[in-house]
């Protein structure tokens, strides 16, 4: 069984003219890291937040967000506060933003269990002090405020926060895109090192395909609420199968690449005010054909993974090989 | 040597008891492009402002085209100079722009300040030209606009005064990857069109292959490492340089080994 299943999802907002999640399908096992891609838009957050039971007020939904086993869909508030609580866990982008200033690291870090699992103040302290250790925080730190904190060890505090509760599901929104190059390095190993340890399968989004492509097992490429590529994360760089995917490599400043123009994608994403007929990715796509414009394609498993693309048969779209 | 649009020499800034830019010398070749590398507190944006003219400086020289620009610009006619020789161009298109003020408008103020007298309406569409927006943005407010289109406004308005040097403070961190692309690729044709010169801040070694023809690299206020983009990417020499490129992601990086060798710079 997998620890997140959703399947099918779709959600539509009040006054749209289509679903912001249009057909989302994605499994993550227990210890897998998977990878979810996409540029502002996408619906890459909105999913993550599916996984914990978060849905837009006033949205329509359909299909299935399972954690566990559970559906979280069919839950009432109590039970998903529970799931939150005990089972699912989030680590955000900033980590200023996700600390009180006025409290101590301490009461972070144990507020949660000792609220909702009545734990003691002893023994929510063991558990932090062991958890400190993991992320490889000294205990001082429990008695110390956010500012006396630099913002890659903050976000360490927060990592070892959303792991008190053994969860078996971890939701990573962005947790680098705040740090800097080098610190990220330092949080991605700590991810790795993590749920190598605790069993933990994480969700990781991010709108950075190579870092994806350097953390996770399996990357899903989102686009304008459909998941347009999935598969592991070699295939993916080395032979990208749908157009988008391919587009995204090209558009994206390179270090280890020769100096060259950028192969920009052209126009935007398209907005929620217009219906789509067809793909998505077609008015942006060099390779869209009225096929493309009139039905929108299906998502087809192909060697390791999945991709929604009319052509993707006879497309070979170049992909990146990395030297060294 | 070409001759230089920029020079700066041995720029120094303290706040508190730490100095924040610590005797810092480059120059920008007449439409060149230097790009300025480091994380966060190597006093990168700190160069950045004191260039413009948004912070001072304790010590050192900022020389603009000829002009040294010490202290702080005298009278109206001054600092209009100082604004025309140096535009900037912020990460966040939305703090920059006024949200009640139309695209065309915001040009025009820029345009009504600095040129008096002149017909600003054929000017704005020029300019709206130059950045790849249609007529149609003039009357659009900034909200009506998405970020990279947004984006393309602010470049337009620090255009419009023809500077001779712009410096773009992470001009293109927020935007997503499909949107950079457009907006790089932009001020790479506007450089070989209007001959401006660009210091480029960003923390993204990626952008800077992009668009620098040279860089500098800061850790702690100081610069560590300067040369050809080709040459400090290709071979750097300082190992601070090595750890910013090894943190690059990429399958197959080994996290471990940077935060090892993080440690090791202390």
């Amino acid at each position: 069984m997998n620890t997140l299943e959703i399947e099918d999802l779709r959600l539509t907002l009040p006054g749209t003219a289509r679903p912001v999640l249009d057909g989302v399908t994605l499994a993550v096992g227990a210890g897998e890291t998977v990878a979810l891609v996409g540029e502002s838009g996408s619906g890459k957050t909105l999913t993550s937040r599916a996984a914990l039971g978060f849905l837009p007020r006033g949205a329509e939904v359909e299909g299935a967000v399972r954690v566990a086993g559970q559906d979280l869909l069919a839950m009432g508030a109590r039970e998903l506060r529970g799931v939150r609580a005990l089972t699912v866990s989030m680590v955000f982008q900033d980590p200023r933003t996700a600390l009180n200033p006025l409290r101590r690291i301490g009461d972070f870090l144990t507020e949660s269990l000792r609220t909702n699992l009545r734990w003691s103040a002893r023994r929510a302290g063991d558990r932090a002090r062991e958890l400190l250790d993991a992320v490889g925080l000294d205990e001082r730190v429990l008695r110390q405020y956010p500012h006396e904190l630099s913002g890659g060890m903050l976000q360490r505090v927060t990592i070892a926060a959303a792991l008190m509760s053994d969860p078996a599901l971890l939701l990573a929104d962005e947790p680098t895109t705040a740090l800097d190059v080098s610190t990220q390095a330092e949080i991605v190993a700590l991810l790795a090192d993590l749920r190598a340890r605790f069993g933990t399968a994480l969700l990781f989004v991010t709108h950075d395909l190579h870092l994806a492509a350097a953390i996770s097992d399996r990357v899903c490429v989102m686009y304008a609420g459909r998941i347009v590529e999935a598969g592991p994360a070699g295939a993916l760089f080395g032979t990208p199968r749908h157009p988008y995917t391919a587009a995204l490599l090209a558009s994206t400043p390179q270090v280890d690449q020769p100096r060259r123009r950028l192969d920009a994608i052209s126009g935007q994403p398209p907005d929620l005010r217009t219906a789509l007929a067809g793909c998505p990715f077609a008015d942006r796509c060099r390779h869209a054909t009225d096929l493309c414009r009139a039905e929108a394609p299906v998502s087809t498993a192909v060697d390791g993974g999945t991709v929604a693309c009319h052509h993707h048969t006879r497309l070979t779209l170049e992909g990146i090989t990395h030297h060294g | 040597m070409a001759e230089s649009v920029l020079a700066v020499s041995g720029l120094r800034k303290t706040y508190g008891a730490a100095p924040a830019v610590d005797d810092v010398s480059f120059t920008l070749a007449r439409g060149g492009s230097l790009g300025i590398v480091g994380e966060s507190g190597s006093g990168k944006t700190t160069t950045a402002r004191i260039i413009v003219g948004l912070e001072r400086a304790d010590a050192g020289t900022v020389t603009v085209g000829g002009h040294e620009r010490s202290g702080r610009p005298v009278g109206r006619a001054a600092r209009l100079r100082w604004a025309r020789e140096v535009q900037m161009v912020f990460q966040d298109p939305f703090l920059s722009l006024d949200p009640r003020i139309s695209v065309g408008d915001a040009l025009a103020e820029t345009l009504r300040l600095h040129f008096p007298g002149t017909d600003h309406g054929a000017r704005t569409g020029e300019l709206l030209d130059q950045v790849g927006l249609g007529g149609r943005a003039v009357t659009a407010l900034p909200h009506e606009l998405s970020g990279g289109q947004r984006q393309r406004v602010t470049i337009a308005r620090a255009l419009a005064v023809r500077p001779a040097v712009l410096v773009l403070d992470e001009a293109v961190a927020a935007l997503d990857v499909s949107v950079q692309a457009q907006i790089l690729n932009l001020l790479g044709d506007l450089r070989a069109e209007l001959g401006v010169g660009y210091v480029f801040i960003t923390h993204d070694l990626g952008v800077v292959r992009t668009v620098a023809d040279d860089v500098v690299v800061m850790r702690q206020g100081r610069i560590v490492e300067a040369g050809p983009t080709d040459r400090v990417l290709a071979a750097p020499e300082h190992p601070y340089t090595r750890l910013l490129l090894e943190s690059v992601p990429r399958p197959g990086r080994d996290p471990r080994r940077i935060a090892g060798a993080r440690r090791a710079l202390g």
